[in-house]
């Protein structure tokens, strides 16, 4: 089909003249002539064109009462030879194949309603991007997993697990090797220092840790520990040294802030907890919650707390 | 050469079009159902997902606990019994979260899917959970003190997750939701008759 073809309909709806007037384009003998033709109601039959089927478009053209002048699509197709010699008038106009035209409005409707109420749908749900996306968007926080992958490697021959005192490249940790326990995370709210090793664990689980400067004042101490308390995967504690007021981490992830009541630590939780993690479904229960700062295994009689 | 388009043509290729059109549709609308049934952000049945997770966590830290260090062999098994099976249920409920493109927070305060779901929690402790202090003074305890406090806790906790269980219901979830909160319902209104009668036999009594 040429474009011409495909074109032309969309003026059919005006009058003969007015469509001559408008002078289309190269093929303008034919192209007058079906514009014609397609405007005037049932022509006369005239002489077959050159077609090698004249009996289907006769046929065609009889199945079609009354030959409405076309609403829709154009005349088609006289054959847009560029080659072929301007014959009569030929008549193909009135057999406007109504059948397809009308499935393809139809299903054309139908399908772009479908798609259109589920792209409305999808994204009316989708007001929660991923939860790399909405950390992302955090002012201030630090993607170690991002910046700093080659922590987050564990040494083959000694795996994830390491016991006693470890050093980390961060302050409050972020995630690396630790000690085999982990610090309890139900929502616990420690009153002292832990051991930075059990809480990496923790972190590991899919914890979000809150530790805060000694010094903070109680009630910012309290308002904390609202976010914490009673509610799995968190998990909260003084870390003397730490360089800012409070410091909230998850596995890979750290945001450090001047005061308890910034929103970004709801952002934190909301985006992180559970999340953030090496080992999805691992439980934060049967951790150790037993006071102190030392690592529970360098403690002499070392005993698995629950 | 020159393309003659005769009707029967336009026909065929109105035709063909059409089908192809129509398998469009088809796939388009197979993709967008389960898009579209699936629970949202705030369904009931994402919020149920979500805090009985959370709620199931317990049962699992209090039975483990007991699984250890109950004195009676039938208490410890209970425990294992009762953390194993909520355990369990924790990875069906995160897989739905998963399933359903959500994640597993909600920012949301806890049971606000429920009815009156503000007033059946205290702070973040949902109907039936054990305090931090009770846990660990549950931890705490030796000999036939575990054995009672896990039993008072457990039906305690037990009461109120079949609770949650039966408020979800009224909601009409969905079939998955339905099935298991029927699931909790009937096991642990099991599992309650037993903890009383434990406790019985210990010559002590539920909490309140």
């Amino acid at each position: 089909m040429s474009t011409g073809d495909v074109r032309r309909p969309s003026v059919n709806k005006l009058s003969a003249k007015a469509v001559a007037a408008d002078g289309p384009k190269p093929e303008s003998d034919e192209l007058d002539a079906d514009e014609a033709d397609a405007a005037a109601p049932a022509p006369a039959p005239a002489p077959k064109p050159k077609t090698s089927q004249p009996k289907v478009a006769t046929k065609s053209s009889g199945s079609r009462p009354g030959g409405r002048p076309p609403a829709g699509r154009g005349p088609a197709k006289s054959g847009g030879g560029k080659g072929r010699k301007p014959v009569t008038p030929v008549k193909v106009s009135q057999g406007r194949n109504w059948g397809p035209i009308a499935m393809f409005a139809g299903a054309g409707l139908v399908a772009v309603l479908i798609i259109g109420f589920g792209a409305f749908q999808l994204i009316k749900q989708a007001n929660q991007p991923p939860w790399q996306e909405r950390a992302a968007g955090i002012e201030g926080i630090s993607n170690y997993l991002e910046s700093n992958p080659d922590w987050f490697v564990y040494d083959p021959a000694v795996g994830n697990h390491k016991s006693g005192v470890l050093t980390y490249p961060s302050s409050p940790p972020v995630g690396g090797v630790h000690n085999d326990y982990w610090q309890n995370c139900m929502g616990d709210v420690y009153p002292a220092e832990i051991p930075k090793e059990q809480a990496t664990h923790s972190m590991e689980h899919g914890a979000v840790w809150i530790a805060y400067h000694p010094d903070l004042p109680k009630d910012q101490v309290d308002e904390l520990a609202g976010k914490v308390r009673d509610r799995g995967f968190m998990l909260m504690s003084p870390y003397p040294g730490l360089d800012k007021p409070i410091s909230v981490q998850a596995w890979g992830y750290q945001l450090k802030v001047d005061n308890a009541g910034d929103g970004r630590i709801d952002e934190f939780i909301d985006a992180l907890r559970q999340n953030a993690t090496r080992e999805p479904q691992a439980t934060c229960s049967g951790g150790i919650t037993d006071p102190g700062k030392t690592p529970l295994d360098l403690v002499p009689p070392a005993q698995p707390g629950g | 050469m020159a393309q003659v388009v005769t009707p029967r043509r336009l026909k065929i290729a109105g035709g063909v079009l059409g089908a192809v059109l129509l398998v469009f549709i088809g796939y388009a609308a197979g993709w967008l159902t389960p898009r579209l049934s699936t629970p949202g952000e705030s369904s009931p049945e994402a919020g149920f997902a979500r805090d009985m997770s959370e709620h199931h966590a317990q049962a699992v830290e209090m039975g483990m606990i007991a699984y250890q260090k109950a004195s009676q062999p039938e208490i410890r098994t209970l425990g294992g019994d009762i953390a194993l099976t909520q355990q369990g249920q924790i990875g069906v409920m995160q897989t739905w979260l998963k399933d359903w493109g959500l994640g597993p927070n909600s920012s949301r305060p806890p049971m606000a899917w429920m009815r009156d779901g503000d007033q059946a929690v205290k702070g973040n402790l949902m109907p039936g959970m054990a305090t931090r202090e009770e846990i660990a003074m549950l931890r705490a305890a030796t000999g036939k003190d575990v054995d009672i406090r896990f039993l008072q806790y457990m039906l305690r906790h037990h009461l109120g997750g079949v609770h949650m269980a039966q408020e979800v219901l009224k909601l009409d979830p969905g079939p998955e939701v339905r099935e298991l909160a029927e699931t909790m319902i009937r096991n642990q209104s099991g599992e309650i008759q037993v903890l009383r009668t434990m406790l019985g036999k210990l010559g002590a009594t539920p909490l309140n």
